[in-house]
């Protein structure tokens, strides 16, 4: 699941691997198995660093912070917001089950409560089991073919959950382009209404990787509102100093 | 002369016996009216407990050590299993349940509502916890039964969802990370109140130590078949809990409705006690009007040869006579009121504006009159009592009188 | 004339015998005075339930963004709230008015964090009596605030520590601050005590980000009976167009059933006390009227119609009963009069209730002030009077029958 993958580089862990794969532009179905591990792999590495921006649109404001990420595993993430300057410096640590926050304006670091976790993240639309879960499009749906796109040119992929999965959706239909990248992404939720939409483009080159850098996610009840995130840059696989997910390395941030 | 003015007494009594019956009548009356009262008073002392135990507080909970303080639905008791034991072991229960509770976030798509999700024993909680007897839709927990929930109304609503809809329940676990569950929407429950609605999740316990994986019994609460005994079960069922455990009574756990009770009971005594005030003055005018007529009867007396002391003793046995049969009449009169009061109980929600449909859920305001033992020795000792203390002054006054002056003047 | 000669009959009649007649007249009044205080009491009482449910942090009428019930969203605001408040306060009914923030937070004495409530408020406005913040130290000076005694325990936190705020602005931005604890607190309000850190309201829109708005606008009226009108009329103003203006009933309306249940059970226990009152009546009346067959066979032998003698003993009883219900009328209306400006302390009138109420952890003092309105008066009037004429109407017929010879030996 391109998405959750792409949410867990952002705040808690991006585990991305590089994929130079073949690109098929056939208009023959693809081998949908295939299209959804690689777009699970999408964003994975052992390790990363990399700067984003992300905008959050509300009915009252719009807000933009800049970011500078590195990542560890699944289970070591540090985020530093760059701007605005107001908020510079305000970091977040994730190690594990554990979550904190340095303020740098009061110069203190405050451990989260486990029950605080539970809610959007940051604000944004994106919800903490975005961040947390371990999904996979591949492990935890029934995929198929659905039809084919012309405008943009691509195949439309329907996945149900399988049922065993405890999930908050039943149903996502999954546009990828020719050369499997993800386009539009939308969501269903147990009741098979559509809940959200996430449209992908600025398909750059990125640490040698070539994926779509900007996301937006869009909640179909609310409006006014999206988030919409866009990597600058990102750096896969490169070493990272063991203490960069310390406490102590935290409040240093600045 | 002592027997003489008993017997005179007695016989006084019935020589006029349309006064007697007057004086018993009024202070029957009186009595009834008293008895009526205590047995109301007592009755809603017993509404508010019954409030307060059955929105969830139970009348006795055990409770965690810490738990009176902090609050926090991670806690568990040491030992659940023993103290559940313990608390059916006790006299006088009508109803055990166990729950657990967890902080949960639940979630519709992207629609969330963070509540606290509590875990029952799905046979023994309506018993305890009224609200959820009252479903709008739906049905409640089955026993045995997995992966279905009972929310309230509100958080239907807020989640956008309806009956048979897959809710996802988050939770942290034991170890701090993240859990999750679905659950199948089984019943709706609506009590008028929209922060109580959206504060409802009910699962049963074994779902929710999947959830959590922490153990399941976090509290037992107990229903009293007599709330008044509240008090002395948990001394009895303190000491058999589990060491660190505590054992809490519904007045602890719900303070406010405890708050209210002691406040009317103080307003209910001083109602009592206006009803026995007014009773009182009753039976002393109608005493002191007979006295006074039978001035010449006093003044033979007097004249007789019988003295002062014992003719105030004279009109006190005279008064306790009275007394003594106006009693008899009020309970004769009230036992039956009473008894109607406690069997039917007055229903004030006809009383009550009709426009909250669910208000009955809330609080079931039927109030029910309290029948016991008590009644009997409280109907004497107001009726001996006032009349005593009304005849006090016609009795000084009879003896007073003086038989020249009182023979002489005309009625 | 008849009548004006009968009366004044009955009055002389009455006279004859002072001392019973005093009597029962001391005995009516006193019993019209203790129905007029429970009255006036049960008046107090309501008003007192009332003012303690919809005091501390109900009000009467509350402002609201639409939705913000829902979720309370921080950026479901209230804007331009000084001319709000400006606008409401101008109101003639309107007692006074102010506002709130809701803000959920982190704070943290150390390292660990807690979930709270930030509330922004009026430190003058919510301190008056009987409001949320009454009897508590407001702090003078700037980043002090006040603590729900219940969550000061569980972080650990004391009178004079420093704790850090985290939390979402408005405009979703991130609020942090340092602010020091000046008092821990316990009000009537639960969640206030287990929750919640209160702080200034200006201090509270900087922090976070919402100049001049705020979440919840909380008026007062001056006559609590017409909430519902003022909200009606108040949600009319300009300045409050495009949100939710609701009265208490309709936003507690568990609340307006508990007032109800003790509104009803407290007419239950009056018409108790009025029949006590009235069978007090009927019976000081029938005997006085019983005892006086010898005078009324003295009447009878000298030749008066039995219709006249009727005629006199219901005179005289209404005579009886109305000297006695103006005297207990009296009595009542000084009660009221002496403790309606200074109320009464309750526990010292029941002799022993709780002196102070603990209700969720607050002290309330129980002074009641009793009031009386002229219906009340009337109809106990009312009823003294028909029950003294009914209970005159036996033995004045009896009277009226009776056989002169025999009367006369009673």
């Amino acid at each position: 699941m391109a998405r959750a993958r792409l949410l867990r580089a952002v705040a808690l862990s991006a585990s991305i691997s590089l994929f130079s794969g073949t690109v098929e532009s056939f208009q023959k179905p693809p081998d949908v198995e295939a299209i959804l591990t690689h777009l699970d792999d999408l964003y994975r590495s052992k390790s990363s660093t990399s700067r984003m921006e992300i905008r959050v649109v509300s009915r009252r404001t719009t807000r933009t912070l800049r970011l500078k990420a590195w990542s560890r595993g699944e289970e070591e993430v540090l985020v530093v917001i760059e701007e605005p300057a107001r908020e510079a410096g305000t970091a977040t640590l994730r190690v594990g089950d554990n979550l904190w926050n340095y303020l740098p304006r009061i110069a203190r670091t405050i451990r989260v409560p486990p029950a605080m976790m539970l809610g959007s993240w940051m604000g944004t639309d994106f919800t903490n089991d975005d961040l947390v879960k371990e999904s996979s499009l591949h492990k935890d749906f029934v995929s198929r073919v659905e039809r084919r796109s012309e405008d943009p040119e691509g195949w439309w992929l329907t996945l149900e959950v399988k049922p065993e999965v405890v999930g908050r959706w039943a149903k996502i239909e999954f546009l990828v382009s020719d050369d499997w990248l993800p386009i539009e992404e939308r969501h269903f939720d147990r009741k098979g209404r559509l809940a959200r939409t996430m449209r992908f483009d600025e398909v750059k080159t990125l640490g040698g990787r070539r994926l779509p850098a900007r996301l937006v996610l869009t909640p179909t009840d609310v409006e006014g509102q999206s988030t919409e995130l866009r990597y600058l840059e990102i750096d896969f696989d490169v070493p990272i100093a063991d203490d960069t997910f310390s406490l102590s390395r935290l409040e240093q941030t600045r | 002369m002592a027997w003489v003015s008993s017997k005179y007494a007695f016989r006084s009594v019935g020589r006029n016996l349309r006064r007697t019956a007057l004086s018993v009548l009024g202070i029957g009356i009186g009595c009834t009216l008293a008895l009526v009262t205590e047995s109301i008073n007592r009755g809603r002392d017993e509404l508010f407990a019954r409030m307060g135990a059955y929105s969830g507080a139970g009348h006795l909970r055990v409770v965690p050590g810490g738990w009176r303080l902090r609050r926090d639905p991670r806690l568990r008791l040491a030992d659940g299993k023993r103290d559940l034991e313990a608390a059916r072991s006790l006299p006088g229960v009508a109803a055990v349940t166990v729950r657990a509770r967890a902080q949960v976030l639940l979630a519709m798509g992207t629609h969330v509502v963070p509540l606290e999700m509590v875990g029952v024993d799905p046979e023994n909680e309506p018993r305890t916890y009224r609200f959820v007897q009252n479903l709008e839709e739906g049905r409640y927990l089955a026993p045995g039964e997995s992966g279905a929930a009972v929310v309230g109304r509100a958080v239907a609503e807020r989640l956008r969802a309806e009956l048979d809809d897959d809710i996802l329940a988050t939770a942290v676990g034991k170890d701090g990370d993240i859990e999750a569950a679905l659950f199948r929407i089984v019943g709706i429950v609506a009590t008028g109140s929209e922060d109580l609605d959206a504060s409802i999740c009910q699962v049963t316990l074994d779902d929710l130590e999947a959830l959590t994986g922490l153990p399941s019994v976090a509290e037992v609460a107990v229903i009293l078949e007599d709330w008044q005994a509240s008090e002395s079960t948990r001394a009895l069922l303190a000491p058999r809990v589990a060491p660190g455990d505590e054992v809490l009574t519904w007045g602890e756990i719900a303070p406010e409705f405890q708050g209210h009770m002691e406040q009317d009971k103080a307003a209910s005594r001083f109602i009592g006690f206006l009803i026995i005030v007014i009773v009182l003055l009753g039976v002393a005018s109608a005493q002191l009007a007979a006295v006074l007529e039978r001035r010449r009867e006093f003044a033979v007396l007097s004249a007789l040869g019988m003295q002062a002391g014992h003719m105030v003793r004279l009109v006190l046995q005279e008064g306790l006579t009275l007394g003594f049969f106006g009693g008899a009449l009020g309970f004769a009169l009230g036992a039956p009121l009473v008894w109607h009061l406690a069997s039917a109980g007055l229903d004030f929600r006809e009383y009550m504006g009709s426009s909250y449909s669910f208000q009955g859920v809330v609080l079931e305001p039927i109030l029910y009159g309290d029948f016991g033992i008590w009644m009997i020795p409280y109907v004497l000792l107001i009726a001996v009592g006032a009349t005593l203390a009304a005849s006090l002054y016609p009795a000084w006054f009879a003896a007073r009188t003086d038989p020249a002056v009182a023979l002489r003047v005309a009625q | 004339m008849v009548a004006g000669s009968t009366l004044r009959i009955a009055w002389r009649n009455l006279w004859r015998n002072r001392r019973r007649t005093s009597l029962a007249v001391a005995a009516i009044g006193l019993s019209v005075a203790l129905v007029l205080a429970y009255y006036s009491l049960l008046r107090a009482y309501a008003d007192w339930v009332l003012a303690t449910l919809t005091g501390p942090m109900l009000g009467h009428v509350q402002v609201h963004a639409p939705e913000w019930r829902k979720d309370r969203a921080m950026d479901r605001t209230i804007e331009d709230v000084a001319s709000i408040l400006d606008a409401l306060r101008r109101d003639p009914e309107v007692a006074s008015a102010t506002v709130r923030v809701y803000a959920p937070a982190l704070a943290a004495l150390g390292e660990e964090g807690f979930a709270v409530i930030v509330m922004g408020v009026d430190w003058e406005a919510e301190s008056r009596p009987g409001r949320l913040l009454a009897g508590a130290p407001t702090p003078r000076s700037r980043g002090r605030v006040l603590m729900g005694r219940a969550l000061a325990e569980m972080m650990g936190v004391r009178e004079g520590d420093e704790i850090a705020l985290v939390g979402q602005g408005a405009d979703g931005s991130l609020a942090n601050d340092l602010v020091q604890v000046q008092g821990l607190i316990e009000t009537p309000v639960d969640f206030v005590n287990r929750q919640g850190i209160v702080l200034e309201i200006g201090e509270a829109q900087t922090l976070f980000a919402m100049p001049d708005e705020a979440h919840e606008v909380v008026v007062h009226a001056r006559d609590p009976d017409a909430v519902e009108l003022l909200a009606s009329k108040l949600a009319g103003l300009p300045n409050l167009a495009g949100t939710e203006v609701l009265d208490w009933q309709t936003l507690a309306p568990e609340m307006v059933s508990l007032i109800e249940i003790i509104e009803v059970a407290g007419v239950f226990a009056l018409v108790l006390i009025f029949v006590a009152a009235s069978a007090g009546v009927a019976n000081t009346m029938l005997m006085a009227t019983f005892e006086r067959t010898h005078e009324f066979g003295m009447l009878l032998a000298l030749g008066a119609a039995p219709g006249c003698i009727v005629r006199m003993i219901l005179a005289e009883s209404v005579a009886l009963g109305l000297t006695g219900a103006a005297l207990g009328g009296t009595l009542g209306l000084l009660f009221v009069a002496v403790t309606h400006e200074t109320g009464l302390d309750f526990a010292a009138l029941t002799g022993g209730g709780p002196t102070e109420l603990s209700f969720a952890g607050l002290s309330w003092s129980m002074r009641f002030y009793p009031s009386l309105a002229a219906g009340d008066v009337g109809r106990t009037i009312l009823a003294v009077l028909v029950t003294s004429l009914i209970a005159s109407i036996w033995p004045a017929f009896r009277a009226a029958r009776l056989e002169p010879a025999r009367a006369l030996r009673d």
